[in-house]
Order: structure tokens, then C-alpha cells, then sequence
């Protein structure tokens, strides 16, 4: 077929070459960088739930790649991230400690704490827990409030409740969206079996709960003075929509339109992950939920269950592989089988405490950089060094009054286990610090203050290097066409003040020594003054 | 402009407008899009499959059955070929204080198997156990080299068990790692020629040889046993002990000429190192047998090493003896996570005099190696390839290699 070459026709072509290669009015910063929330969300109503298979998880990702991956030649620099690479407040993340200091009242309070199981009545029992590894059911309380309670193993009292407690509050303070946790203790006579409660046998039958199917489950459970220690975690509000995925998008969701591989939030999350040890962290430990605010209903997404962090497997102790290799390791597997066991790997020589509440937790072989989850998670596989720098300046910002604050919401019976967490969590962050942050230069909060830019310097302020020196290289900064005139002699942290009118921009590079960690940092001119634009990290 | 033209830039205008105006225009020009594509967010359809089969719970209803039915799958001697057979399995009877289990199962060598077993698995808040079995087998080429160390590997028979038993037991556990008991039971035998290749045990050996091959008779059986057992893991243990005594009574109900007592002694232990990934596994075992004046043990109850769960070098059943001594290690590694490499030694021997059950001389050998597969701390299959001076064996069993010592089981010891 041919067609015909009009005039109309050149031009629409024009147009959309043009539209498609250089978008008209491009430009590296707009008028609302940096943008810190995200646009108010889209009504999501027709979101409908749907379940993930865990074992479909489990095989596609250690037998198959998913989700886009970096390849030579094409890096994909994080998204859903403003201009300063920081995740936007929204439907996946909040900023909170890093960014304005919490208090440890605040660190202690997480998502919540003013709603645990009322003890002023009888708790109704009204379905059994279906989903996990561990035993449980889920309750309404006196005032109407639905939890899902959990257990501890019997051998190993508070191992998979201390955990999902205290880590849902690191991960709130981290940003991310999580249920209320607490602890809970009650006795048998405080139950009460709702009506038409189903529970499925062994044997996949369906038959109607009776009062000794709760005795059955507690007594699988520990029992200290007739009561039962529990995790009871609220519901989270709105409908549920099952889990999400670490790849990909959710396709009935209009807001979600960043790959979740290529999320920081999500890249960075392997980090956190690694401090706390969840290496359960899979799309089944997370769910989104349908919610409402301003009459507008949307998705948001949570991480849930972290019974199995800090070393705890929930029913038990964790692999000591965890955290070291993948399930599924055939470099690994292959290297034992050649050396026939005479060559353990490093984590098999791994101590641990005899604690029965703490599992598989230690900081001494812990190896920030190497650490993984039990299988490959795409999002994590893709983090980068900035990806990398900004997990771990917020992993250094917590204290060690911090941290030891938030281990004892755990509520540890035994103090050397609770001391026992505490260091290791202090000692993993700094080797976190130590792994991460100077990947990259480790500036950040900048500032213009007395007509100089001014910055904080973390691998100064964490230890990791005495000092540093800086080298400044001021440019006029072109924001249409993203090219940059250098200023002679303006080699100093002073803003060279003169060189470009409202609305213009100036932009500093600046290193200390290694070249190829470059920071540029964007000045804006506005009639206030200077302000902040956006910063460049290079590697 | 023709009208397509008009439509298109119709439909790219509030995109380049979103792209020029603001981040939070870029940000709603991408949710444009994305909204004209909105579709459910569906599983693929082998997503969908795996959905289907945890939901429906097909695993759970093969493991556990379906309404107590299910699917027996092995459980028997080995020597019988693969075996198979309907099962029904209650343990939820009586509110879960009552349990119940039926199976009938046949192999490719039409061996049979008849199990029925009730019982009070949970009496005075799990400290106690009771239980009731019956028990039937038609094993029919069952191998018999003759008794004693010397027996000639070229004199292989073989001979039809066939048996039927009632016993009962009832075991206390005071504390979780300590059981006593004691099983009490009647056992009607019957020995018959066997089939298949090798000739017929009746054929080479005589009475005097083999006791009891020509005669027919039935047992009552009783005595206590004991166990201490703290192993991490029962099916798949890397770090405790199990050790075992019993002690059964054998009295002759027809003939009055086999009637005989045996001592038998089983220790497991097992020696973690790395963090439970390398395994020491240790394990021994002795039987001695009494006998008053004139009485003899029927070569079928007679102590028997040889083949996949003791001297792994040798052939199945290779030989028979009043005593027995057996000696296993194995070296374990951990390749995988659910995979185990063994490399072992066997040695053990069989004796018609107790005596020289305690001298480690002339003991029969074996080394190897093997691999186990491993689901959820147990081991549910293995492979093993034995060596000895009698040649190679490989071993496909779905047990782990010690178990546990069935306490108070019916039917002689060494076809359970």
C-alpha cells in the first residue's frame, strides 16, 4: 500500500516525531520540584482482589526473570522519586524519621497504639486463621475491633511475636505503611466462639469450629500462668485487595504507574530488610488495601507479618542460610557438593545465643552488601548505589536509645535476649553504614545559608571517614536544554550570586576527590532567594 | 486536517500539555494512560493452577486423604516392590481423642499387606497412649541365606511369611523425652514355600537349619520397652538422641518348642556441627536372644542385617542370626537446602551365640554414599549406594535411615 505524502500528512508526522523525541517544553525541573507528595489519587473503586500463589512466587522467581532488569548499557535510575531522589509521600510511602526526627515516644507509638484488644470483655473467635505457617484466628473485641491473633511456637515462647511487634515499628518509622501490632495476653475463658465459624481439617474438610478446636490450638502454644502470649494485629482499614508484587504493576489500579522494580521505596526496602532480617520478604508478607480519604477510594500498599524477621522462621528458628544465599543457590549447592562438606560456608560458622526467643540473629557474619532474601526479588536485585545511599542514611538514623527502644515494645521476658537484639541491630546498622554509604558522596539536607550551600556530610557525621575535602565547580545551569556553563574561580561552597535572574539556575558539582562520585546539587533562584531544586548523584 | 489526524492529536494533546506544565502533570498524564487500560489484575493460568491446588488443598487431601481417605503409598518391607493401597485415617474421632486407621495394601511382587489400628493417641493430656492392632502380611519370597556369619551369599532362598497378630500397647510419658510401656499381643504364623527365582527355603534347608520351617505355630508375645528421645526433628533429625530398650517374651502356644526372649538394645545420636549443617550420625544396635532348654528361635524370628537400613553393601534379608550387632556412621552434608550427601560405614554381624556378639571381629563391611531429600526438617526420600566385599547395592527408600524402632509393632521385626 501506498500512501500518499500531503502536506497535512508531513506535518502530523513532523508533529509527532517531534512530540515523541523532544516532548515541547521538556525541562529538567518544573515549577513544583521537588514534588514531595504525590497527587491526590485516583478513585480505584473497580480494583478488585485478587490472591498471589506463593508457590507460583516462588518458582517464577528463582527460575525465571522478572521484571525489567538493568542490562549493559541501561542503567534504570530509580523512580517515583522527586528531585532530590526521595520516594513522594503516597499510596506506597510516607516520610517520616530520617526526614523530621521522630521522638522515641513517636519511634515507640508506630502506626498506633491506643487500639489494642480491649481486656474489658470477652474476645469473639469469629474465624479461624487460614492463611501462614502459624496457628491463630481472628477476633472481634468488646468494641468491635477485628484482629488476627497469632502465636509463638511452643518451644520458643515471644521468637515470632517480639518480632512482629517491634519490626512492624521500624518499618512505620522507615516510612512504609503497616498494621498495628501488640502484644496480647489472655486466658481460654476470655474467649468466646462466634456463630457459624467454619474451620478446614487437615484433611481439607469443612466443619463447624467448636470450642475444642480453640483448646487444640492452644495447645500447641505457650502457656505461662494460664495465659496465652499473642500477637493480635488489627485490621487494616479498607478492603482488601491481596498482595502486591515486586515486578510489574497493578493493572486496576490508575495510580500505580511506576514498575515496582524500579521503585525506591522498594529497591531500598532490601536494606531494611537486611538490617531486620526479613528474609520472608515475598509479595504474600504484603498487601494492598482498598481505602477511602476525601470521598475518594484508592489503593494502598502495606507490608504485613513480620513474624519472621530477626532470625525467627514463626513456627521455629530460622535456616542459618538466611540471609546469606538463596533457597534455591546452585553456585552454592554445587561448591558443597565439589568439597564435600569439609569446606562449611562462612554463615555455617555463624554463633548464636541459646535464647529460645531469639532465632537465627547475629551481626558478626552479617554482610550487608551480600544479603538476600530466601529468592530472588527483582526490586531488590535492581537497587543501585543511590538506591543503596538512601536506605542506609535512614538505617544510620537511628539511634542506639532508638533502637533499644523499640526492641522493648517487643516485651522480651529475658533481658539478655532483649540486649542480645539490641546489639546486633546496633551493630548491623553501622556495618550497613559502613557497606552503603560512601557508594556514593554521602551529602545530603542541603541548604543555602548566609550565601553559602551547605550540606551534611554522613560518612563525616557516622564515623566513616575523619573528614573530607571538597572540590566545587559552579555552572549556570540551562533548565530547557539540561546543559551547564561553568563559572570561572566560583570554586567554593559561596553561591556566586549575579549570574542568573528569578526563575534561573545554578548548578554545583562537587566531590571529595573521587571523581566519579559526583553530587550536583540545582540551585533555584526565586524571589526569596535561593531554593533547592533537585540534586544529581554519580557513582 | 482529515479527521483521524484531528482524533490523534486530540488523544496526544493532554499528554504534551501534562508534560509541559508540572511534575504532578507528568505524574497525571501517566495515570491518563494508564487509566484507558485499566484491566483486572488477573493470575496467569499456571498462577491460577497453584491457586487452585493450595485452595482446593489437593496436597493436603494426598498427605492427609479426603474425608479420611487416602492413598497408601509404600509401607512395606522392602524386597516387595512398589506397593499400593486405599487407607482410611481418623484421627479426629472423639473430638481428635480417639484415631483410627484401616489400610490394605499390595506390591508388584503380590506381597499384602492388612493394617487396622485404633487407639487413644492423647490420654491424660498426651502424657499416656494406648492403642489396639491387627496386623496381616503374605509376604511370599521372602530371602533366607541360612543362619549364622558363614551363610554363602550363592545361598539365597527364599519362603512365603505369612502372619496374622493382635497386639496392644500402652506408653507413658512422664516427660516429653521419656516414654514406658509395655505391648502385650497373639501372633498366628504361617511359613510356606516361596516363589520366584531362588529355590523354595524348604527346599535346601532342613529343620535343623531353618527352625520352624516345617512346622506351624502361634505366639503370644509380651514385655516393656523404653525410650529416650530428644531428637529435633523425628523424621529428619540433625542434633540429639534416641535410645531404645525393649524387651520380648515369646511363648510358643502349639508346639512348645520356639519359645524364646530377646534383649534389644538401639541407639541413635546425632552430633550437629556448623550450625546443623554437617552431621555426625551415630548409630548401633545389639540383640541378644534367650532360649530355655530345647528351645530354639524360629529362623523367621530371627535377627536379620542386610540391605537398605543396616549393612547397605549387602543384599537384602543376607543374614539371619539368634544375636546381631550393628554399627552405623555417616557423614552429612548439607548441598542444598533440601538436599543431603551422606558418605557412611556399616558394620555388623549376626551370630547364633550371644557371646560373640561382643567381639568386633569378623564383622561384616560396608561403605558408601548417598543423598537425602529433605521436606520440612524430614526426610522423605533417599538414595544410597552401598559397597561391600559381596559387591554394590543402590537403595531407593522413603524413610530416613535409622527411624525410629516401631515400639510394641506387631508382626516380626524385620518386615514392619
Amino acid at each position: 500500500m501506498c500512501i500518499s505524502r500531503t502536506p497535512q500528512v508531513k506535518l502530523f508526522i513532523g508533529l509527532v516525531a517531534v512530540l515523541c523525541v523532544a516532548p515541547a517544553g521538556a525541562k529538567k525541573f518544573y515549577d513544583d520540584d521537588p514534588l514531595v507528595n504525590e497527587p491526590p489519587p485516583r478513585d480505584a473503586s473497580q480494583a478488585v482482589s485478587r490472591k498471589i500463589s506463593d508457590y507460583y512466587d516462588f518458582f517464577r522467581h528463582n527460575f525465571t526473570k522478572t521484571g525489567e532488569r538493568h542490562s549493559p548499557g541501561r542503567v534504570i535510575p530509580a523512580q517515583g522519586v522527586d528531585t532530590f531522589g526521595e520516594p513522594r509521600n503516597g499510596a506506597w510511602y510516607a516520610r517520616r524519621h530520617y526526614y523530621k526526627p521522630m521522638t522515641v515516644e513517636e519511634l515507640v507509638r508506630g502506626p498506633g497504639n491506643e487500639r489494642p484488644p480491649s481486656i474489658d470483655g470477652r474476645w469473639k473467635v469469629v474465624k479461624a486463621k487460614t492463611e501462614g505457617i502459624t496457628p491463630g484466628f481472628e477476633i472481634v473485641d468488646s468494641k468491635g475491633r477485628r484482629y488476627v491473633v497469632k502465636f509463638d511456637p511452643k518451644d520458643y515462647p515471644e521468637i515470632a511475636s517480639a518480632p512482629d511487634i517491634l519490626v512492624s515499628k521500624f518499618f512505620y518509622a522507615l516510612g512504609y505503611h503497616v498494621p498495628e501490632n501488640y502484644i496480647a495476653y489472655f486466658s481460654l475463658e476470655a474467649l468466646e466462639l462466634a456463630r457459624d465459624v467454619k474451620v478446614v481439617t487437615p484433611t481439607g474438610e469443612v466443619k463447624p469450629m467448636r470450642r475444642k478446636d480453640l483448646i487444640d490450638v492452644l495447645l500447641g502454644v505457650p502457656v505461662l500462668d494460664n495465659r496465652y502470649r499473642s500477637t493480635a494485629s488489627l485490621f487494616l482499614d479498607g478492603k482488601p485487595l491481596g498482595p502486591f508484587r515486586y515486578h510489574g504493576i497493578r493493572h486496576d489500579d490508575p495510580n500505580d504507574v511506576v514498575a515496582h522494580e524500579h521503585r525506591r521505596d522498594l529497591r531500598g526496602l532490601s536494606i531494611f530488610c537486611a538490617w531486620l532480617g526479613h528474609d520472608d520478604s515475598r509479595a504474600i508478607n504484603t498487601q494492598d488495601m482498598l481505602v477511602e480519604q476525601g470521598g475518594v477510594r484508592y489503593v494502598r500498599h502495606h507490608l504485613i507479618d513480620f513474624g519472621s524477621t530477626l532470625g525467627s522462621a514463626s513456627s521455629g528458628i530460622n535456616s542459618p542460610r538466611s540471609g546469606f544465599e538463596y533457597i534455591v543457590d546452585f553456585g552454592a549447592g554445587f561448591r558443597q557438593l565439589a568439597t564435600l562438606g569439609f569446606m562449611p560456608p562462612s554463615w555455617a560458622l555463624a554463633k548464636y545465643p541459646k535464647f529460645p526467643s531469639v532465632g537465627r540473629f547475629e551481626s558478626k557474619r552479617f554482610d550487608a552488601a551480600k544479603w538476600v532474601p530466601e529468592y530472588p526479588n527483582p526490586a531488590f536485585i535492581n537497587r543501585l548505589p543511590d538506591d543503596e545511599f538512601w536506605a542506609a542514611k535512614q538505617v544510620m538514623a537511628f539511634t542506639g536509645e532508638q533502637i533499644a527502644a523499640i526492641v522493648r515494645t517487643g516485651q522480651y521476658s529475658d533481658p539478655r535476649a532483649e540486649k542480645w537484639i539490641i546489639d546486633c541491630l546496633i551493630e548491623r546498622r553501622d556495618k550497613i553504614g559502613r557497606a552503603f554509604l560512601e557508594k556514593v558522596l554521602p551529602i545530603d539536607k542541603f541548604a543555602v545559608r548566609d550565601g553559602s550551600l551547605v550540606f551534611e556530610d554522613l560518612g563525616v557525621k557516622h564515623g566513616l571517614v575523619p573528614s573530607r575535602q571538597y572540590i566545587w565547580q559552579w555552572s549556570v545551569f540551562d533548565n530547557e536544554a539540561e546543559g551547564k556553563s561553568v563559572i570561572g574561580g566560583a570554586t567554593s561552597g559561596k553561591v556566586p550570586e549575579g549570574r542568573v535572574g528569578a526563575g534561573g539556575f545554578l548548578a554545583a558539582d562537587i566531590h571529595g576527590g573521587d571523581i566519579k562520585k559526583m553530587v550536583t546539587v540545582y540551585l533555584r533562584r526565586q524571589a526569596a532567594g535561593w531554593e533547592i531544586a533537585g540534586v544529581d548523584r554519580r557513582w | 486536517m482529515p479527521l483521524w489526524m484531528l482524533l490523534c492529536a486530540l488523544w496526544l494533546a493532554p499528554m504534551l500539555l501534562a508534560q509541559t506544565t508540572s511534575r504532578a502533570a507528568e505524574i497525571e498524564a501517566a495515570r491518563d494512560r494508564k487509566q484507558q487500560k485499566l484491566s483486572p489484575d488477573l493470575p496467569d493460568k499456571w498462577e491460577r493452577r497453584l491457586l487452585y491446588m493450595k485452595e482446593a488443598r489437593l496436597i493436603e487431601r494426598f498427605t492427609f486423604g479426603y474425608y479420611g481417605f487416602r492413598a497408601s503409598i509404600g509401607q512395606m518391607a522392602t524386597g516387595s516392590g512398589f506397593a499400593l493401597g486405599p487407607e482410611y485415617f481418623r484421627q479426629d474421632l472423639a473430638g481428635g481423642a480417639l484415631a483410627f486407621r484401616a489400610s490394605a495394601a499390595a506390591s508388584t511382587r503380590r506381597w499384602v499387606k492388612l493394617n487396622t489400628t485404633f487407639g487413644a493417641p492423647r490420654l491424660f493430656r498426651n502424657h499416656a497412649e494406648w492403642y489396639v492392632q491387627t496386623e496381616h502380611h503374605n509376604y511370599n519370597s521372602m530371602d533366607y541365606y541360612g543362619s549364622g556369619p558363614d551363610s554363602k551369599e550363592e545361598s539365597r532362598t527364599n519362603y512365603r511369611l505369612e502372619d496374622t497378630a493382635i497386639d496392644t500397647r500402652f506408653m507413658v510419658r512422664p516427660w516429653r523425652w521419656l516414654a514406658v510401656g509395655a505391648s502385650g499381643g497373639y501372633l498366628l504364623m504361617n511359613i510356606g514355600p516361596g516363589q520366584g527365582e531362588p529355590p523354595s527355603t524348604d527346599k535346601v534347608f532342613a529343620p535343623a537349619q531353618a527352625p520352624g520351617i516345617d512346622q506351624q505355630t502361634n505366639f503370644w508375645r509380651y514385655g516393656p520397652l523404653a525410650s529416650i528421645n530428644y531428637l529435633d526433628s523425628p523424621l529428619g533429625p540433625r542434633s540429639g538422641g534416641l535410645y531404645t530398650l525393649r524387651y520380648d517374651i515369646y511363648r510358643d502356644r502349639r508346639l512348645h518348642q520356639f519359645s524364646f526372649e530377646r534383649l534389644e538394645v538401639d541407639l541413635q545420636q546425632y552430633i550437629p556441627l556448623f550450625n546443623k549443617r554437617r552431621v555426625i550420625a551415630l548409630h548401633g544396635k545389639a540383640a541378644a536372644t534367650t532360649k530355655g532348654e530345647g528351645q530354639k528361635v524360629p529362623f523367621y524370628f530371627q535377627n536379620v542385617l542386610g540391605g537398605a537400613n543396616d549393612l547397605r553393601g549387602f543384599a537384602q534379608y543376607r543374614f539371619y542370626g539368634d544375636d546381631m550387632i550393628l554399627l552405623n556412621a555417616e557423614w552429612r552434608w548439607e548441598a542444598f537446602p533440601a538436599l543431603d550427601v551422606v558418605f557412611f560405614g556399616d558394620a555388623g554381624k549376626v551370630s547364633d551365640r550371644s557371646r560373640d556378639i561382643v567381639r568386633f571381629k569378623d564383622l561384616e563391611t560396608a561403605v558408601g554414599f548417598g543423598f537425602r531429600f529433605n521436606v520440612r526438617n524430614a526426610t522423605f526420600m533417599r538414595l544410597d549406594f552401598g559397597f561391600s566385599h559381596e559387591g554394590f547395592r543402590f537403595w531407593l527408600k522413603f524413610n530416613d535411615i535409622y527411624g525410629k524402632l516401631p515400639l510394641g509393632q506387631s508382626s516380626p521385626l524385620h518386615v514392619y
